[in-house]
Protein backbone atom coordinates (compact mmCIF):
# COMPACT_ATOMS: atom_id res chain seq x y z
CA UNK A 1 0.00 0.00 0.00
CA UNK A 2 1.33 3.54 -1.07
CA UNK A 3 1.38 5.14 2.10
CA UNK A 4 3.30 8.74 1.01
CA UNK A 5 2.89 11.50 4.05
CA UNK A 6 0.64 14.01 4.06
CA UNK A 7 1.11 17.07 6.81
CA UNK A 8 -1.86 19.05 7.61
CA UNK A 9 -1.31 22.76 8.31
CA UNK A 10 -3.08 25.28 10.06
CA UNK A 11 -2.60 28.81 10.32
CA UNK A 12 -2.81 30.18 13.66
CA UNK A 13 -1.70 33.47 15.05
CA UNK A 14 -1.06 34.38 19.35
CA UNK A 15 -1.77 38.42 19.68
CA UNK A 16 -1.72 39.66 23.12
CA UNK A 17 -2.65 43.34 24.15
CA UNK A 18 -1.04 45.42 26.65
CA UNK A 19 -1.44 48.85 28.95
CA UNK A 20 2.35 48.79 29.96
CA UNK A 21 3.54 51.09 32.76
CA UNK A 22 7.25 51.97 32.47
CA UNK A 23 6.99 52.48 36.23
CA UNK A 24 10.11 53.83 37.66
CA UNK A 25 11.12 54.78 34.17
CA UNK A 26 7.82 56.95 33.83
CA UNK A 27 9.55 60.10 34.09
CA UNK A 28 12.02 59.53 31.45
CA UNK A 29 9.17 58.98 28.82
CA UNK A 30 6.76 61.86 30.13
CA UNK A 31 9.73 64.18 29.44
CA UNK A 32 10.82 62.70 26.36
CA UNK A 33 6.84 62.93 24.96
CA UNK A 34 6.09 66.77 26.68
CA UNK A 35 9.24 68.34 26.32
CA UNK A 36 11.65 66.58 24.28
CA UNK A 37 14.40 66.08 26.91
CA UNK A 38 16.43 63.07 27.24
CA UNK A 39 17.01 62.21 30.82
CA UNK A 40 19.40 59.99 32.05
CA UNK A 41 19.69 58.36 35.92
CA UNK A 42 22.92 59.62 38.12
CA UNK A 43 23.82 57.73 40.98
CA UNK A 44 23.71 59.01 44.49
CA UNK A 45 26.88 57.70 45.13
CA UNK A 46 29.13 56.84 42.82
CA UNK A 47 27.63 59.47 40.34
CA UNK A 48 27.84 57.33 36.75
CA UNK A 49 24.87 58.07 34.56
CA UNK A 50 23.23 55.64 33.00
CA UNK A 51 21.72 55.35 29.87
CA UNK A 52 19.09 54.07 29.18
CA UNK A 53 18.00 55.60 32.68
CA UNK A 54 17.76 52.91 35.40
CA UNK A 55 16.45 54.52 39.28
CA UNK A 56 18.56 52.26 41.39
CA UNK A 57 22.11 51.74 40.80
CA UNK A 58 22.85 48.09 39.68
CA UNK A 59 26.73 48.88 40.70
CA UNK A 60 25.98 50.69 44.29
CA UNK A 61 22.06 49.24 44.96
CA UNK A 62 21.17 52.83 46.05
CA UNK A 63 18.94 55.37 43.95
CA UNK A 64 20.22 57.26 41.01
CA UNK A 65 18.90 60.63 40.43
CA UNK A 66 17.31 62.17 37.26
CA UNK A 67 20.29 63.72 35.34
CA UNK A 68 19.30 65.42 31.99
CA UNK A 69 21.74 64.94 29.51
CA UNK A 70 22.94 66.31 26.23
CA UNK A 71 21.00 65.77 23.01
CA UNK A 72 24.21 65.16 21.11
CA UNK A 73 26.55 62.34 21.38
CA UNK A 74 29.23 59.96 19.92
CA UNK A 75 28.44 56.72 18.18
CA UNK A 76 30.22 54.13 19.85
CA UNK A 77 29.37 50.88 17.32
CA UNK A 78 27.04 50.62 14.39
CA UNK A 79 25.44 48.60 11.83
CA UNK A 80 22.82 48.74 8.51
CA UNK A 81 20.60 46.21 8.95
CA UNK A 82 19.86 44.80 5.16
CA UNK A 83 17.18 42.02 6.16
CA UNK A 84 14.95 41.67 9.22
CA UNK A 85 12.38 40.86 11.41
CA UNK A 86 9.02 40.66 9.83
CA UNK A 87 7.98 43.87 12.06
CA UNK A 88 10.68 46.21 10.54
CA UNK A 89 11.48 44.41 6.69
CA UNK A 90 9.42 47.04 5.07
CA UNK A 91 12.04 49.97 6.87
CA UNK A 92 14.85 48.02 5.10
CA UNK A 93 17.84 49.67 5.13
CA UNK A 94 18.23 50.87 8.41
CA UNK A 95 20.67 51.67 10.63
CA UNK A 96 21.21 51.38 14.41
CA UNK A 97 24.18 52.44 16.42
CA UNK A 98 25.31 52.57 20.05
CA UNK A 99 25.33 55.98 21.14
CA UNK A 100 27.07 57.65 24.04
CA UNK A 101 25.42 60.50 24.32
CA UNK A 102 27.76 63.85 26.09
CA UNK A 103 27.24 63.66 29.50
CA UNK A 104 25.79 59.96 29.94
CA UNK A 105 28.06 56.89 30.76
CA UNK A 106 26.62 54.19 29.26
CA UNK A 107 25.88 54.13 25.57
CA UNK A 108 22.02 53.89 24.29
CA UNK A 109 20.54 52.09 21.34
CA UNK A 110 19.16 54.61 18.83
CA UNK A 111 18.08 54.35 14.77
CA UNK A 112 20.14 57.06 13.08
CA UNK A 113 19.18 57.95 9.79
CA UNK A 114 21.08 59.82 7.25
CA UNK A 115 20.62 61.17 3.71
CA UNK A 116 23.27 58.87 2.42
CA UNK A 117 23.37 55.80 4.61
CA UNK A 118 27.01 54.41 3.79
CA UNK A 119 28.97 52.90 6.84
CA UNK A 120 31.76 55.69 6.41
CA UNK A 121 28.79 58.50 7.77
CA UNK A 122 28.00 56.46 10.18
CA UNK A 123 31.06 54.94 12.25
CA UNK A 124 32.50 54.91 15.19
CA UNK A 125 33.77 58.25 16.71
CA UNK A 126 30.77 60.54 14.25
CA UNK A 127 28.99 62.99 16.19
CA UNK A 128 25.41 63.26 16.22
CA UNK A 129 22.16 65.37 17.30
CA UNK A 130 18.80 64.13 18.19
CA UNK A 131 16.03 64.54 15.82
CA UNK A 132 12.70 64.48 17.63
CA UNK A 133 9.17 63.54 15.77
CA UNK A 134 6.41 66.36 16.14
CA UNK A 135 3.75 63.99 16.69
CA UNK A 136 5.65 62.18 20.27
CA UNK A 137 3.63 59.15 22.47
CA UNK A 138 6.26 58.42 25.24
CA UNK A 139 8.02 55.71 22.98
CA UNK A 140 11.66 55.45 22.32
CA UNK A 141 10.08 56.36 18.26
CA UNK A 142 9.40 59.58 19.33
CA UNK A 143 13.46 60.66 18.32
CA UNK A 144 16.11 59.35 16.54
CA UNK A 145 19.96 60.84 16.20
CA UNK A 146 21.10 62.37 12.56
CA UNK A 147 25.12 62.88 11.72
CA UNK A 148 25.67 66.94 12.73
CA UNK A 149 26.29 67.69 9.66
CA UNK A 150 22.68 67.03 8.32
CA UNK A 151 20.72 67.80 11.40
CA UNK A 152 19.86 71.40 10.08
CA UNK A 153 17.98 69.77 7.05
CA UNK A 154 16.56 67.00 9.35
CA UNK A 155 15.02 69.70 11.71
CA UNK A 156 13.54 71.73 8.81
CA UNK A 157 11.64 68.56 7.71
CA UNK A 158 7.49 68.90 8.30
CA UNK A 159 6.98 66.03 10.74
CA UNK A 160 10.41 66.41 12.61
CA UNK A 161 11.72 68.86 15.41
CA UNK A 162 15.17 69.64 17.15
CA UNK A 163 15.05 70.01 20.67
CA UNK A 164 14.67 73.06 23.06
CA UNK B 1 30.02 16.42 44.20
CA UNK B 2 29.53 12.97 42.58
CA UNK B 3 31.46 12.58 38.91
CA UNK B 4 28.73 12.70 36.49
CA UNK B 5 29.33 10.81 33.01
CA UNK B 6 27.49 11.28 29.83
CA UNK B 7 26.60 7.35 28.74
CA UNK B 8 24.58 8.24 25.25
CA UNK B 9 24.28 10.72 22.61
CA UNK B 10 21.18 11.01 20.32
CA UNK B 11 20.72 13.25 17.91
CA UNK B 12 18.50 13.77 15.11
CA UNK B 13 19.07 15.38 11.16
CA UNK B 14 19.25 18.97 11.60
CA UNK B 15 16.45 20.21 8.78
CA UNK B 16 15.36 23.25 7.92
CA UNK B 17 11.93 21.86 8.07
CA UNK B 18 10.10 18.25 9.72
CA UNK B 19 6.39 18.74 8.23
CA UNK B 20 6.26 15.56 9.63
CA UNK B 21 6.94 16.17 13.18
CA UNK B 22 5.93 17.96 15.95
CA UNK B 23 8.48 19.50 18.12
CA UNK B 24 6.89 16.67 21.00
CA UNK B 25 7.79 13.95 17.94
CA UNK B 26 11.26 15.09 17.41
CA UNK B 27 11.56 15.20 21.04
CA UNK B 28 10.82 11.52 21.56
CA UNK B 29 12.97 10.93 18.35
CA UNK B 30 15.93 12.10 20.16
CA UNK B 31 15.01 10.20 23.10
CA UNK B 32 14.73 7.27 21.68
CA UNK B 33 18.35 7.51 19.35
CA UNK B 34 19.86 8.20 23.19
CA UNK B 35 18.81 5.14 24.69
CA UNK B 36 19.88 2.95 21.21
CA UNK B 37 23.02 4.91 22.10
CA UNK B 38 23.24 3.90 25.92
CA UNK B 39 22.31 0.78 25.03
CA UNK B 40 25.17 -0.02 22.08
CA UNK B 41 27.99 1.01 25.27
CA UNK B 42 25.94 -1.94 27.44
CA UNK B 43 23.95 0.22 29.87
CA UNK B 44 20.84 -1.86 28.50
CA UNK B 45 18.19 0.26 29.91
CA UNK B 46 15.00 1.54 28.72
CA UNK B 47 12.57 5.53 29.47
CA UNK B 48 11.84 3.67 33.08
CA UNK B 49 15.42 4.04 34.12
CA UNK B 50 15.65 7.32 33.75
CA UNK B 51 14.70 9.01 37.15
CA UNK B 52 14.11 12.73 35.92
CA UNK B 53 14.32 15.54 32.44
CA UNK B 54 15.88 18.83 32.08
CA UNK B 55 14.44 20.37 29.05
CA UNK B 56 15.87 22.80 26.81
CA UNK B 57 13.51 24.65 24.69
CA UNK B 58 14.19 28.40 24.32
CA UNK B 59 11.13 30.06 22.31
CA UNK B 60 7.74 29.44 22.90
CA UNK B 61 6.51 30.94 20.31
CA UNK B 62 8.50 28.61 17.55
CA UNK B 63 6.66 25.58 18.99
CA UNK B 64 3.28 27.52 19.45
CA UNK B 65 3.10 26.57 23.40
CA UNK B 66 3.83 27.62 26.23
CA UNK B 67 5.26 25.03 28.51
CA UNK B 68 6.42 22.90 26.05
CA UNK B 69 8.04 20.65 28.07
CA UNK B 70 5.49 19.24 29.95
CA UNK B 71 3.60 18.09 26.82
CA UNK B 72 6.93 16.39 25.80
CA UNK B 73 7.20 14.66 29.18
CA UNK B 74 3.73 12.51 28.83
CA UNK B 75 4.92 12.24 24.91
CA UNK B 76 8.18 10.46 25.97
CA UNK B 77 6.63 8.61 29.16
CA UNK B 78 8.70 10.46 31.81
CA UNK B 79 4.73 11.27 34.01
CA UNK B 80 5.25 11.49 37.99
CA UNK B 81 8.97 12.21 37.40
CA UNK B 82 10.67 16.01 37.93
CA UNK B 83 11.16 17.55 34.74
CA UNK B 84 12.78 20.88 34.77
CA UNK B 85 13.11 23.25 31.76
CA UNK B 86 15.79 25.83 30.66
CA UNK B 87 15.29 28.81 28.67
CA UNK B 88 18.11 30.19 28.21
CA UNK B 89 18.75 31.97 24.18
CA UNK B 90 20.89 30.44 21.94
CA UNK B 91 22.53 28.97 24.99
CA UNK B 92 20.00 27.40 26.27
CA UNK B 93 21.66 23.53 25.49
CA UNK B 94 24.97 24.14 27.28
CA UNK B 95 22.43 25.85 30.46
CA UNK B 96 20.85 22.59 30.12
CA UNK B 97 23.87 20.43 30.56
CA UNK B 98 25.04 22.49 33.26
CA UNK B 99 21.30 21.94 34.91
CA UNK B 100 21.50 17.90 34.36
CA UNK B 101 24.95 17.49 35.91
CA UNK B 102 23.25 19.58 38.82
CA UNK B 103 20.94 17.08 38.80
CA UNK B 104 23.38 13.83 39.00
CA UNK B 105 26.43 15.29 40.65
CA UNK B 106 24.13 16.82 43.95
CA UNK B 107 22.86 13.02 43.99
CA UNK B 108 19.00 14.06 42.78
CA UNK B 109 19.48 11.32 40.20
CA UNK B 110 21.56 9.02 39.36
CA UNK B 111 20.33 8.91 35.42
CA UNK B 112 19.24 12.50 33.83
CA UNK B 113 17.97 12.80 30.54
CA UNK B 114 19.28 15.85 29.32
CA UNK B 115 16.83 16.23 26.10
CA UNK B 116 16.81 19.86 24.36
CA UNK B 117 14.44 20.49 21.06
CA UNK B 118 13.15 23.27 19.16
CA UNK B 119 11.39 23.48 15.90
CA UNK B 120 10.82 27.49 14.51
CA UNK B 121 10.24 27.06 11.15
CA UNK B 122 6.24 26.35 11.58
CA UNK B 123 6.57 30.65 12.15
CA UNK B 124 5.01 31.96 9.40
CA UNK B 125 5.54 35.69 7.68
CA UNK B 126 2.73 36.20 4.88
CA UNK B 127 3.64 38.77 3.43
CA UNK B 128 6.73 37.35 2.20
CA UNK B 129 5.44 34.23 1.98
CA UNK B 130 8.32 32.81 3.94
CA UNK B 131 9.20 31.48 7.26
CA UNK B 132 12.56 33.26 8.22
CA UNK B 133 11.64 37.31 8.63
CA UNK B 134 8.77 35.94 11.48
CA UNK B 135 11.11 33.75 12.65
CA UNK B 136 13.55 35.99 13.42
CA UNK B 137 10.23 38.39 14.85
CA UNK B 138 9.66 35.86 17.29
CA UNK B 139 13.46 35.93 18.44
CA UNK B 140 13.48 39.50 18.40
CA UNK B 141 11.30 39.50 21.14
CA UNK B 142 14.14 38.30 23.52
CA UNK B 143 15.81 42.12 23.23
CA UNK B 144 14.82 44.70 25.95
CA UNK B 145 11.25 45.56 24.43
CA UNK B 146 11.30 49.30 25.70
CA UNK B 147 14.85 49.71 24.24
CA UNK B 148 16.06 47.78 21.94
CA UNK B 149 13.55 46.04 20.34
CA UNK B 150 11.35 49.54 18.57
CA UNK B 151 14.81 50.37 16.91
CA UNK B 152 15.04 47.14 14.56
CA UNK B 153 17.39 44.88 16.80
CA UNK B 154 17.39 41.50 16.09
CA UNK B 155 19.99 38.72 16.82
CA UNK B 156 22.45 39.86 13.79
CA UNK B 157 22.09 43.35 14.32
CA UNK B 158 23.20 42.60 18.11
CA UNK B 159 25.96 40.03 17.54
CA UNK B 160 27.28 42.51 14.70
CA UNK B 161 27.79 45.04 17.11
CA UNK B 162 30.33 43.46 19.14
CA UNK B 163 32.17 42.49 16.50
CA UNK B 164 32.10 45.63 14.64
CA UNK B 165 33.08 46.71 18.31
CA UNK B 166 36.11 44.36 17.87
CA UNK B 167 37.08 45.51 14.35
CA UNK B 168 37.17 49.00 15.71
CA UNK B 169 39.59 47.91 18.79
CA UNK B 170 42.09 45.67 16.95
CA UNK B 171 41.50 46.06 13.38
CA UNK B 172 39.77 42.39 12.83
CA UNK B 173 38.07 40.32 12.40
CA UNK B 174 38.26 41.60 8.31
CA UNK B 175 35.35 39.86 6.11
CA UNK B 176 37.75 37.57 4.71
CA UNK B 177 39.11 36.34 7.97
CA UNK B 178 35.00 35.84 8.64
CA UNK B 179 34.58 34.34 5.44
CA UNK B 180 36.87 32.04 6.27
CA UNK B 181 35.22 30.22 9.07
CA UNK B 182 32.59 30.37 7.40
CA UNK B 183 34.26 27.65 4.17
CA UNK B 184 35.93 26.05 7.24
CA UNK B 185 32.25 25.08 8.91
CA UNK B 186 29.89 24.42 6.09
CA UNK B 187 33.28 22.45 4.64
CA UNK B 188 33.58 20.29 8.05
CA UNK B 189 29.48 19.93 7.78
CA UNK B 190 30.16 18.02 4.12
CA UNK B 191 31.55 14.73 6.76
CA UNK B 192 28.59 15.30 9.29
CA UNK B 193 25.07 13.46 7.70
CA UNK B 194 22.59 14.79 10.41
CA UNK B 195 23.71 18.50 9.29
CA UNK B 196 21.53 21.07 7.29
CA UNK B 197 24.09 23.19 5.65
CA UNK B 198 26.97 20.96 4.39
CA UNK B 199 28.79 22.55 1.35
CA UNK B 200 32.05 23.39 -0.52
CA UNK B 201 32.50 26.84 -1.09
CA UNK B 202 34.76 29.65 -1.45
CA UNK B 203 36.05 32.89 0.28
CA UNK B 204 34.90 34.59 -2.59
CA UNK B 205 31.32 32.41 -2.30
CA UNK B 206 30.68 34.69 1.17
CA UNK B 207 32.27 37.47 0.22
CA UNK B 208 29.34 37.72 -2.79
CA UNK B 209 26.37 36.33 -0.62
CA UNK B 210 23.96 39.09 -0.10
CA UNK B 211 24.37 41.37 3.08
CA UNK B 212 22.55 40.93 6.27
CA UNK B 213 23.68 42.85 8.43
CA UNK B 214 27.12 44.97 7.47
CA UNK B 215 29.41 43.31 7.44
CA UNK B 216 27.73 39.67 8.12
CA UNK B 217 26.35 38.12 4.57
CA UNK B 218 24.27 35.72 4.24
CA UNK B 219 26.98 32.88 4.20
CA UNK B 220 28.45 34.33 7.27
CA UNK B 221 24.95 33.23 9.22
CA UNK B 222 23.84 30.05 10.80
CA UNK B 223 20.45 29.21 9.58
CA UNK B 224 17.59 28.40 11.85
CA UNK B 225 17.22 25.02 12.11
CA UNK B 226 14.73 22.09 13.56
CA UNK B 227 15.94 19.16 15.60
CA UNK B 228 16.30 17.61 19.02
CA UNK B 229 19.76 16.04 20.67
CA UNK B 230 19.88 14.31 23.83
CA UNK B 231 22.17 12.89 26.38
CA UNK B 232 22.18 10.75 29.55
CA UNK B 233 24.03 11.57 32.27
CA UNK B 234 25.25 9.21 34.76
CA UNK B 235 26.88 9.19 38.37
CA UNK B 236 29.93 6.73 38.75
CA UNK B 237 28.24 4.64 40.68
CA UNK B 238 25.46 4.37 38.04
CA UNK B 239 28.24 3.95 35.25
CA UNK B 240 29.61 1.18 37.52
CA UNK B 241 26.35 -0.71 37.92
CA UNK B 242 25.51 -0.85 34.23
CA UNK B 243 29.37 -1.36 33.68
CA UNK B 244 28.76 1.41 30.57
CA UNK B 245 31.67 1.26 28.11
CA UNK B 246 32.87 4.19 27.16
CA UNK B 247 31.81 6.96 29.54
CA UNK B 248 32.69 10.58 28.70
CA UNK B 249 33.26 12.26 32.00
CA UNK B 250 32.00 15.99 32.41
CA UNK B 251 34.96 17.17 34.36
CA UNK B 252 34.14 21.23 34.20
CA UNK B 253 31.04 23.24 33.96
CA UNK B 254 31.05 27.28 33.74
CA UNK B 255 27.87 29.75 32.90
CA UNK B 256 27.92 32.90 33.55
CA UNK B 257 25.38 36.36 32.34
CA UNK B 258 26.93 39.44 31.21
CA UNK B 259 25.31 42.87 30.58
CA UNK B 260 22.49 42.30 28.22
CA UNK B 261 23.01 45.49 27.35
CA UNK B 262 26.01 45.45 24.86
CA UNK B 263 25.88 49.67 25.78
CA UNK B 264 26.49 49.14 29.58
CA UNK B 265 29.75 47.34 28.79
CA UNK B 266 33.15 48.45 29.20
CA UNK B 267 34.28 47.13 25.87
CA UNK B 268 31.27 46.33 23.61
CA UNK B 269 33.63 44.28 21.59
CA UNK B 270 33.42 41.64 24.47
CA UNK B 271 31.14 38.90 25.09
CA UNK B 272 32.30 38.65 28.82
CA UNK B 273 29.94 35.89 29.40
CA UNK B 274 32.55 33.74 27.42
CA UNK B 275 35.56 34.41 29.29
CA UNK B 276 33.64 33.91 32.77
CA UNK B 277 32.43 30.70 31.88
CA UNK B 278 35.33 29.44 30.17
CA UNK B 279 37.53 30.12 33.08
CA UNK B 280 35.32 28.69 36.06
CA UNK B 281 34.62 25.19 33.64
CA UNK B 282 38.40 25.07 33.10
CA UNK B 283 39.36 25.83 36.84
CA UNK B 284 36.71 22.93 37.82
CA UNK B 285 38.36 20.93 35.21
CA UNK B 286 42.10 21.48 36.61
CA UNK B 287 43.01 23.23 33.18
CA UNK B 288 44.96 26.48 32.40
CA UNK B 289 43.18 29.53 30.64
CA UNK B 290 46.68 30.12 29.30
CA UNK B 291 47.29 26.61 27.93
CA UNK B 292 44.05 25.68 27.08
CA UNK B 293 44.90 25.30 23.18
CA UNK B 294 47.15 22.46 24.02
CA UNK B 295 45.35 20.78 26.97
CA UNK B 296 42.55 19.86 24.45
CA UNK B 297 41.79 18.22 21.21
CA UNK B 298 38.74 20.18 20.11
CA UNK B 299 36.09 22.10 20.99
CA UNK B 300 32.50 22.47 19.35
CA UNK B 301 31.83 26.42 19.54
CA UNK B 302 29.15 28.58 19.30
CA UNK B 303 29.22 29.91 15.94
CA UNK B 304 25.71 31.63 15.45
CA UNK B 305 27.67 33.93 13.37
CA UNK B 306 30.95 33.61 11.54
CA UNK B 307 32.68 36.97 13.08
CA UNK B 308 31.45 36.29 16.49
CA UNK B 309 33.73 32.71 16.22
CA UNK B 310 36.60 34.76 15.72
CA UNK B 311 35.69 36.34 19.18
CA UNK B 312 35.48 33.32 20.69
CA UNK B 313 38.68 31.92 19.77
CA UNK B 314 40.21 35.11 22.03
CA UNK B 315 37.10 34.68 24.84
CA UNK B 316 37.89 31.05 25.62
CA UNK B 317 41.45 31.50 25.59
CA UNK B 318 42.93 29.59 22.53
CA UNK B 319 44.95 32.73 21.58
CA UNK B 320 45.23 36.55 23.24
CA UNK B 321 43.22 39.19 22.16
CA UNK B 322 42.98 40.72 18.82
CA UNK B 323 44.79 37.69 16.95
CA UNK B 324 41.79 35.85 16.64
CA UNK B 325 41.52 36.74 13.03
CA UNK B 326 45.33 35.77 12.31
CA UNK B 327 44.14 32.21 13.91
CA UNK B 328 42.21 31.63 11.11
CA UNK B 329 44.22 32.42 8.48
CA UNK B 330 46.53 30.42 9.92
CA UNK B 331 44.47 27.63 10.10
CA UNK B 332 44.79 26.86 13.41
CA UNK B 333 41.39 26.19 14.07
CA UNK B 334 40.83 23.57 10.92
CA UNK B 335 39.77 20.23 11.55
CA UNK B 336 43.50 19.23 10.74
CA UNK B 337 44.60 22.25 12.26
CA UNK B 338 46.47 23.02 15.69
CA UNK B 339 42.78 22.97 17.89
CA UNK B 340 39.99 22.05 15.28
CA UNK B 341 36.80 24.21 16.25
CA UNK B 342 34.08 23.00 15.05
CA UNK B 343 33.98 19.48 13.48
CA UNK B 344 30.67 18.86 13.49
CA UNK B 345 30.34 22.44 11.37
CA UNK B 346 28.94 23.63 14.31
CA UNK B 347 25.85 25.86 13.78
CA UNK B 348 27.08 27.50 10.40
CA UNK B 349 27.25 23.77 9.32
CA UNK B 350 24.40 21.85 11.16
CA UNK B 351 21.77 25.10 11.48
CA UNK B 352 21.04 26.22 14.50
CA UNK B 353 18.13 24.54 16.52
CA UNK B 354 18.42 26.38 19.71
CA UNK B 355 17.62 24.69 22.83
CA UNK B 356 18.89 21.51 20.56
CA UNK B 357 21.60 23.25 19.63
CA UNK B 358 24.28 22.91 22.83
CA UNK B 359 23.37 19.70 23.71
CA UNK B 360 24.02 18.55 20.27
CA UNK B 361 27.30 20.12 20.61
CA UNK B 362 28.46 18.63 23.47
CA UNK B 363 27.58 15.23 22.07
CA UNK B 364 29.11 15.77 19.55
CA UNK B 365 32.53 16.82 21.62
CA UNK B 366 32.13 13.17 23.44
CA UNK B 367 31.48 11.27 20.28
CA UNK B 368 34.66 12.42 18.80
CA UNK B 369 36.48 11.51 22.89
CA UNK B 370 34.61 8.12 21.89
CA UNK B 371 35.81 7.81 18.76
CA UNK B 372 32.87 7.42 17.29
CA UNK B 373 32.18 11.09 15.27
CA UNK B 374 32.60 9.10 11.82
CA UNK B 375 33.46 10.69 8.68
CA UNK B 376 34.42 13.81 10.96
CA UNK B 377 36.33 12.03 13.76
CA UNK B 378 39.09 14.14 14.68
CA UNK B 379 42.27 12.15 14.42
CA UNK B 380 44.26 13.45 16.63
CA UNK B 381 42.55 12.52 20.23
CA UNK B 382 45.88 12.97 22.53
CA UNK B 383 44.45 14.44 25.57
CA UNK B 384 41.56 12.98 25.66
CA UNK B 385 39.66 16.17 26.12
CA UNK B 386 37.28 18.79 24.40
CA UNK B 387 35.01 21.59 25.27
CA UNK B 388 31.50 22.48 24.18
CA UNK B 389 30.27 26.16 24.20
CA UNK B 390 27.21 27.90 24.11
CA UNK B 391 26.10 31.62 23.77
CA UNK B 392 22.67 33.66 23.19
CA UNK B 393 20.20 35.87 24.09
CA UNK B 394 19.95 39.70 24.24
CA UNK B 395 23.66 41.05 23.44
CA UNK B 396 24.63 37.05 23.91
CA UNK B 397 24.79 38.06 27.59
CA UNK B 398 24.83 33.97 28.39
CA UNK B 399 27.38 31.15 28.06
CA UNK B 400 27.97 27.82 29.23
CA UNK B 401 31.32 26.18 28.60
CA UNK B 402 31.38 22.43 29.44
CA UNK B 403 34.81 20.54 29.30
CA UNK B 404 34.81 16.84 28.71
CA UNK B 405 37.13 13.64 29.31
CA UNK B 406 37.35 10.00 28.45
CA UNK B 407 39.21 8.06 30.93
CA UNK B 408 42.56 8.36 29.09
CA UNK B 409 42.14 12.61 29.60
CA UNK B 410 40.74 11.91 33.71
CA UNK B 411 44.29 9.04 34.32
CA UNK B 412 46.71 11.73 32.36
CA UNK B 413 46.33 14.13 35.21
Amino acid sequence: MNSEFQAHQIRDIIKINYKYTMGGQSKFFLELMNNKKILGAKCTKCGKVWMPPRINCSDCFVPADWSEVKQTGIIEVSTIVWFTTSAFIENIPYAIAYVKLDGADTALLQGIFSENLVPSKIKKGKRVNAVFQKEREGKMTDFFFVPEDEYLNWINKPEFEGGE
Amino acid sequence: MRKVAIIGVGITPFKTRYLDKTYFELAYDATKLVLEDANKNGAEITHKELQSTVYGIYNELFERQFMPDIFINSYIGMNNKPGTRIASGGATGGYTVRMAYSEVASGLSDLCLCLGVEKCNDCYDEQTGTTTPEVLNSIAYSADMTYEYPMGMMAASSYVSMVNAHFEEFGNPTEEQMALVSVKNHGNAMNNSKAQSPMKITVEDVMNSRIICYPFKLLDCCLYSEASAALILASEDKVNELKVENPIWITGVGAANTDCFIGNREDMGRLYSNIHAAKVAYKMAGLDYDKIKSQIDLAELHDAFSGQEVLSYEELGFVSFGEGGNWIESGGPLIDGELPCCPSGGLIGCGHAVGATGIMSTGEAALQLRGNAGKHQVKTIENGRAISHSIGGPGAAYAAVIVMENEEGISEK
